[in-house]
């Protein structure tokens, strides 16, 4: 048998752009478009200005209460009637709180997004609510909270946020919050939440074939007997990073294996140093031959996977390490994830690596981007980062330019191994001695 | 095919209508080709007709620690290049390994798709050679990994692995699961491995598909440049047989007291074969049943008695293709109420699709959902390849890709009950129960 021995030369790569977009407006909101021509299905996605961030202290968990409450009827139809009418179309409701918005997507073949858009803005603009509907959902999602809780990696996260943010109230709590705040939130809450951030007209987002969809009429549907304006953006958290490491376990008895949350601020998503950020952050732990996983994974046997990036909301950004590590190398897999982070700080990337980085992330943007959903997602980025309808040739321009310079600049600025949170699940009994090599080793009480 | 079985059901007279074309190597290797302009990308995938229905006693876990082994170099590829030259051309990549097969994928940016089919050329024609003591026992690792991060360290994470030692008896190829024993999986020896490969990865137990951003003419002649050479390996043994003289005979019945946060129940029962008529039966079935907040499961026992927690609630089919593939149901209990309870509230709604006819508004519902769901899976193309590499592997021909939703919009409220009749009945139950450690602890 012959193998061909060389490896082939790439061949005329076609252009890159995002799909055409269209806006359409009608009682104070905004259609926008995405066309993908040829697409069976489609996807709408009521964009709110209604986030996590918006929920008084002590009851977070209350805009999720509020998305999971919105099907159990509506002022026209009850719950069992309500998933029939819609689920009859083919479509679920999929509602979502994050940092930055409320979202309530849909997704059908196009010929029916239209009925599903109106059956999702019903749920959202006109939900029933009745109190004891309310209160049972709270109570099923203490209950979901609990179950989530017990599985490897939310009591982690919440106890880095909680020290990273510790003096910036909202931020410094978990985005679902947790079982104690949400067993707090009242009817009364998730009601005053509805009634003060969710009847503002908003975006809706569309992604399928336009040829099959008639826009004036998903606004329509969407904005009909809306009110309000759309709301002033708050400004930025400060930025803060401690002078030193600080180690915070989370006992897990019987654990096999310990997880490892790694982490300090960064900049918000609005930073001018995003592209050379996210390169660097592809580098030390985004791609698969990252230099985390390289070592962590490949050479050591230590993880299935370890990955490295920021994540970076309107007002806020952290940098974070995230694994699963078997118990008995704790300290040897901190170590070495410690040496990397520090390595990539004071040295920065190599060429070769950044070619990896620059590629894998400009395609992307094109292999990561082919569904409706996706272009959904996409089109809500530019909606809540406020950036241009060809941000994402530009972004991959910015991707494919970017320098070694401009890159190690960029990791030198933005990793802080010495101000690093080190946040680890695991057994306690075993792993305590290992973790105080790291610094103040104290327990969390989440 | 294809009939109006409800009137506001719209009826795909096709669930595949993009264009199919295919050939066959001289050394066996099959060829797929869909071609989609619409977007600058390519997906390349090969199904290899062997999974964890192939491994012998002893060595279980083998094929799909063989998948991990496939990334870590080859011949004209050094160790950790075969990543690096997917994601830096742009390219996302994995592999999965199921009882049934394994497969392998890229999507790319479609100038790439020379590099995609080399490398994997170069895999399936050259692995042995870059075969090393070192990479298999650093594999070894990552998969034991694997394993604690998805089944053992997870509250219900071993399931799965429970439920088919009840299901398939003794001997059967589904009876292990595909991760494989810690066990076996240490005394892994890299001879084995060698062997393995020059067993089953040949280019006649292989099917290669390529979707999108690309012509069947270019294609094939890539296909026959780089794959062309490789030796056919005769006489390929077959897996044992799946065989099943069929539903169990008597129930099955297994109780878990593990560190989880609340009783957890799961039924499961032996079907038909993916690909069957009464599979597909079982597939709306599972949808009347579990799928969506209009199933009976959600509106009886989440909504209606209100004894099992609404996130945690469902039912599904396990696809696969050669033997009766399994149904689970599963449900979690909400807070005060016992094991008993929840189990006796889903013994009643599963009892309900053999007494209690499903009606013409569940039938559609469920139909709405699964065209959906076919459309989702079918709107990349890594969807599309894989989708046809399952056609042609398991039923000898891509085209009968476009006959799944079609006949699933055929299924009759007959057609369920008679695949409950058949299949779900009490005496053929496999019953798994979680109980947590200390009643009403928290974590």
């Amino acid at each position: 048998m012959t193998l061909i021995t060389t490896r082939p030369a790439p061949g005329t790569a076609r252009p890159y752009a995002f799909p055409a977009i269209h806006r359409v407006t009608a009682h104070g909101g905004t259609v926008i478009a995405a066309h993908l021509p040829g697409q069976v299905l489609a996807t709408a996605v009521l964009l709110l200005d209604a986030s996590g961030a918006r929920e008084p202290e002590g009851r977070e968990g209350t805009a999720t209460v509020l998305a999971k409450s919105l099907e159990e009827g509506t002022k026209k139809r009850d719950s069992a009637a309500y998933a029939l009418a819609l689920e009859g179309l083919g479509a679920e409701l999929s509602p979502s709180v994050d940092w930055d918005a409320f979202r309530v997507g849909v997704s059908a073949p196009a010929p029916r997004l239209a009925g599903a858009v109106r059956l999702a803005a019903e749920a959202a603009r006109t939900p029933k609510l009745d109190p004891s509907d309310v209160a049972r959902v709270r109570d099923d999602e203490v209950t979901a909270l609990r179950m989530d809780w017990a599985q490897p990696g939310p009591r982690a996260d919440a106890a880095l946020r909680a020290d990273l943010f510790a003096a910036e109230g909202r931020y410094s709590r978990p985005l679902h919050g947790d079982p104690t705040s949400v067993a707090a939130v009242t009817v009364d809450d998730v009601l005053a939440f509805h009634q003060e951030w969710m009847l503002r007209p908003g975006v809706l987002l569309v992604a399928g074939d336009l040829d099959g969809l008639d826009l004036a009429e998903l606004a329509e549907a969407a904005f009909a007997d809306t009110t309000g304006q759309a709301l002033a953006l708050d400004a930025p958290l400060r930025l803060s990073v401690p002078a030193k490491p600080r180690v915070i376990l989370v006992d897990r008895p019987g654990s096999v294996q310990s997880t490892l949350r790694i982490g300090h601020r960064a900049p918000e998503r609005a930073t001018p140093d995003y592209v050379p950020m996210t390169l660097a952050a592809t580098v030390l732990g985004g791609a698969f031959t990252s230099r985390l996983n390289h070592l962590i994974r490949e050479v050591k046997g230590y993880t299935y996977g370890i990955r490295g990036s920021y994540a970076m909301t309107r007002r806020a950004g952290r940098f974070e390490v995230a694994a699963g590590v078997q118990t008995a190398v704790t300290g040897p897999a901190i170590l070495d994830t410690l040496g990397e982070i520090r390595r990539t700080q004071a040295e920065g990337v190599t060429e070769a690596e950044l070619e990896v980085a620059r590629s894998w992330r400009a395609g992307q943007l094109s292999v990561e981007m082919q569904t409706p959903g996706a272009i959904a997602g996409a089109l809500a980025s530019l909606v809540v980062h406020g950036l241009p309808d060809d941000y994402y040739e530009t972004l991959r321009r910015e991707y494919l330019e970017a320098t070694v310079e401009q890159v190690s600049a960029a990791a030198g600025r933005h990793l802080a191994v010495d101000g690093l949170t080190l946040v680890v699940e695991g057994d306690g009994e075993k792993i305590k001695a290992d973790l105080a090599e790291f610094g103040d080793l104290t327990e969390a009480t989440v | 095919m294809g009939r109006v079985t409800s009137p506001t059901a719209p009826v795909a007279t096709t669930g595949y209508p993009w264009p199919i074309e295919t050939t066959r190597l001289a050394n066996g290797l099959r060829v797929v080709v869909s071609e989609d302009r619409t977007a600058p990308v390519v997906c390349v995938n090969l199904w290899y007709d062997v999974g964890s229905r192939h491994e012998p006693p002893g060595q279980t876990g083998f094929a799909h620690l063989f998948e991990h082994l496939m990334f870590e170099g080859s011949q004209h590829v050094k160790k950790t290049e075969h990543m690096k030259l997917v994601q830096g051309n742009g390219g996302s990549l994995n592999a999965t390994t199921n009882p049934d097969r394994t497969n392998y994928f890229e999507s790319m940016p479609s100038e790439h798709l020379e590099l995609a089919l080399w490398l994997e050329a170069d895999r399936l024609g050259g692995l042995v050679p870059a075969l090393t003591q070192e990479t298999l026992d650093n594999q070894r690792e990552v998969v034991k990994n694997e394993r604690r991060q998805r089944y053992d360290n997870v509250p219900y994470g071993d399931a799965w692995l429970r439920l088919l030692p009840l299901l398939y008896p003794q001997g059967h190829p589904y009876h292990h699961a595909t991760i494989g024993s810690m066990e076996d999986l240490n005394a892994a020896s890299l001879d084995t491995f060698k062997a393995f490969h020059q067993q089953y990865y040949a280019p006649n137990n292989c099917v290669l598909t390529v979707a999108g951003d690309a012509s069947p003419a270019e294609v094939f002649a890539l296909a026959e440049k780089y794959f062309g050479a490789i030796d056919t390996v005769p006489d390929i043994p077959p897996a044992p047989s799946g065989h099943l003289a069929g539903p169990a005979g008597e129930p099955a019945r297994e109780t878990v007291t593990a560190a989880v946060p609340a009783p957890r129940i799961y039924l499961s029962h032996r079907t038909y074969p993916f690909g069957s008529a009464g599979y597909d039966a079982i597939t709306v079935l599972a949808t009347v049943l579990g799928s969506g907040r209009g199933s009976r499961l959600y509106q009886r026992l989440a909504d209606g008695k209100r004894i099992a927690q609404p996130d945690y609630i469902g039912s599904y089919g396990v696809d696969l293709a050669h033997a009766p593939a399994p149904l689970i149901i599963t449900a979690t209990a909400k807070d005060g109420v016992d094991a008993g309870t929840l189990e006796a509230g889903l013994v009643e709604v599963v009892q309900s699709l053999i007494d209690e006819p499903v009606t013409e508004d569940e039938l559609n519902r469920a139909k709405a959902l699964l065209t959906t769901s076919w459309w989702r899976q079918v709107s990349t193309v890594g969807g599309r390849a894989d989708t046809l590499g399952r056609y042609t592997t398991q039923f000898g021909d891509p085209a009968t890709a476009g006959h799944r939703l079609p006949a699933w919009q055929a299924v009759t409220a007959d057609d369920i009950t008679e695949a409950a009749v058949n299949t779900l009945q009490p005496s053929s139950r496999v019953t798994l129960t979680y109980l947590p450690e200390k009643s009403g602890e928290e974590s």
